[in-house]
């Protein structure tokens, strides 16, 4: 009898090819409360899972109020920049528009995206639903606010309300599809079953973004009436501006 | 406390959107009154916010006339027939008792009212970006495109709500897929034969721009039935 008390020898462990994708709040800097709404943008910026992480926890309540309260605030500089070309009543008419017209798209797509991530599977709570909308306008602000400088620049050397138009409606694109980058990280973390939900919601948000380019008319132009008398359709009013 | 109120409002609700078989089947072994009220609330309150978007078109008078109508079509419709789908459930195999199966037909229509509601400020917004509903406006493309968003949000809906009804029946049936879909499907017959019915009855939804704004039409609410209608629509499309 050969026996011997040490254990049997065990087959060298194989990593598996795809690592599992780190938990929330596992890197301890995550777990740090996020100060101010400054601290906001900068998480939003560099830490996106450090937001995503407190959304989940006691205090979330008041992130959202600073994301919001930092998201109107850029939005209100942004627009002061596409005021810039008109000038006038404009000056504070844009920012009035660009600013309410993001947060009432934000508020009417709410409850459909709370609605498609519990079909979807997710036990995310409507407080988590409120703060990923509010980092996706927060996001997009800032990107916008980025993008101030050159359209600022251009709305002081072009006469052209097409040219303008079609400039911030590419900045507006580039910056949405980050904000909605951050958006799809954020859902993937609801533990969703699926991703057609929020593919649907995606559209209906760009949707609702891009008819309130016509609803508010105008923006860059200059109008007798705050907002619009007759209705239109988006593209049509786009095409209206091109002819 | 609002928030508070709203947490406890969205935890309780999730389950039902989710759709977790488990817990909606011990809702309905318990068979909790508060529930069933709840329910009532969310069809009250979503579809009858969904109506009101849908009626504003035409005039704000409209907009309240059907945020009554629409959640009284539902909620009629599941009273009305509660007594038979209680007596087709154990028929086809199912045994429940009549509180059992009409909480589980109130459950589908709480996920498809909860859908409406959802939808309602888009369904407003699309409407306020409308042109105004003139007699001409019937035949142009908004008024075209207006009525299919609603027929596909008012379908998803519907479906959505049946699909969830679905898992939960196939639950009760201890996981028997086939009595669950003969089920389904003997409700649906029942819910949509009385539910178009009564929908007729009940019109005008979005209204007619050259017909005053009433509750009901008065002269033509019991003349005809949906299906009669359909019928002749198809006979003239086909004959003339």
């Amino acid at each position: 009898m050969n026996e011997t008390n040490q254990p049997p020898q065990l087959p060298p462990q194989i990593p598996s090819a795809k690592p599992a994708p780190p938990q929330l709040g596992d890197d301890p800097a995550e777990r740090e409360p996020i100060p101010g709404a400054l601290g906001a943008i900068e998480a939003i910026l560099r830490q996106p899972r450090r937001v995503m992480f407190q959304l989940r926890h006691p205090g979330a309540g008041g992130l959202i109020a600073k994301m919001l309260a930092a998201a109107v605030f850029l939005a209100l500089i942004y627009g002061a920049i596409v005021g810039s070309f008109s000038g006038g009543d404009q000056w504070w008419a844009a920012p009035v528009k660009v600013a309410g017209g993001l947060l009432v798209s934000a508020l009417i797509c709410l409850p459909s995206l709370y609605i498609f991530a519990g079909m979807s599977g997710s036990r995310a709570g409507l407080r988590e639903i409120i703060g990923l909308v509010a980092g996706l306008l927060l996001m997009l602000t800032l990107l916008l606010v980025g993008f101030a400088p050159v359209a600022w620049l251009f709305s002081q050397s072009t006469e052209s309300i097409m040219w303008m138009g079609f400039l911030h409606l590419v900045f507006c694109l580039i910056a949405t599809a980050f904000a909605l980058r951050f958006m799809n990280a954020g859902f993937a973390q609801l533990q969703a079953r699926s991703n057609a939900g929020f593919n649907t919601w995606v559209l209906i948000f760009l949707l609702v973004l891009l008819q309130m380019t016509a609803a508010l008319r105008p923006l860059l132009g200059t109008s007798p009436d705050f907002l619009p008398v007759e209705k239109k359709f988006f593209l049509s009013h786009w095409i209206d501006c091109m002819k | 406390m609002i928030m508070s109120a709203l947490r406890n409002q969205s935890t309780s609700f999730t389950p039902l959107l989710r759709g977790e078989a488990e817990l909606l089947h011990g809702w309905l072994r318990d068979s909790d009154s508060s529930r069933m009220l709840r329910d009532v609330a969310v069809i009250v309150v979503g579809a009858g916010l969904y109506g009101a978007a849908m009626g504003w078109w035409r005039a704000p008078e409209q907009a309240l006339f059907v945020a009554i109508k629409f959640p009284l079509i539902i909620l009629l419709t599941t009273l009305g027939n509660a007594l038979l789908n209680a007596m087709l459930a154990p028929l086809l195999g199912l045994n429940i008792t009549v509180r059992q199966s009409l909480h589980a037909v109130l459950m589908s229509f709480t996920i498809a009212a909860a859908i409406l509601g959802a939808f309602a400020p888009l369904a407003a917004f699309m409407v306020w970006n409308a042109p105004p509903l003139t007699p001409g406006a019937t035949h142009s493309a908004a008024y075209l495109f207006i009525k299919l968003v609603h027929v596909v949000v008012i379908a998803f809906a519907g479906i959505v709500g049946t699909g969830r009804l679905f898992q939960l029946l196939t639950n009760l049936a201890r996981g028997n897929k086939s009595v669950a879909r003969r089920v389904v499907f003997a409700w649906l017959a029942g819910n949509l034969l009385f539910g178009s019915q009564l929908s007729w009855v009940l019109r005008p939804f979005i209204g007619a721009p050259h017909l005053p704004v009433q509750f009901l039409r008065p002269d033509i609410a019991f003349q005809g039935n949906f299906y009669e209608n359909v019928f002749n629509t198809i006979c003239d499309l086909l004959f003339n």
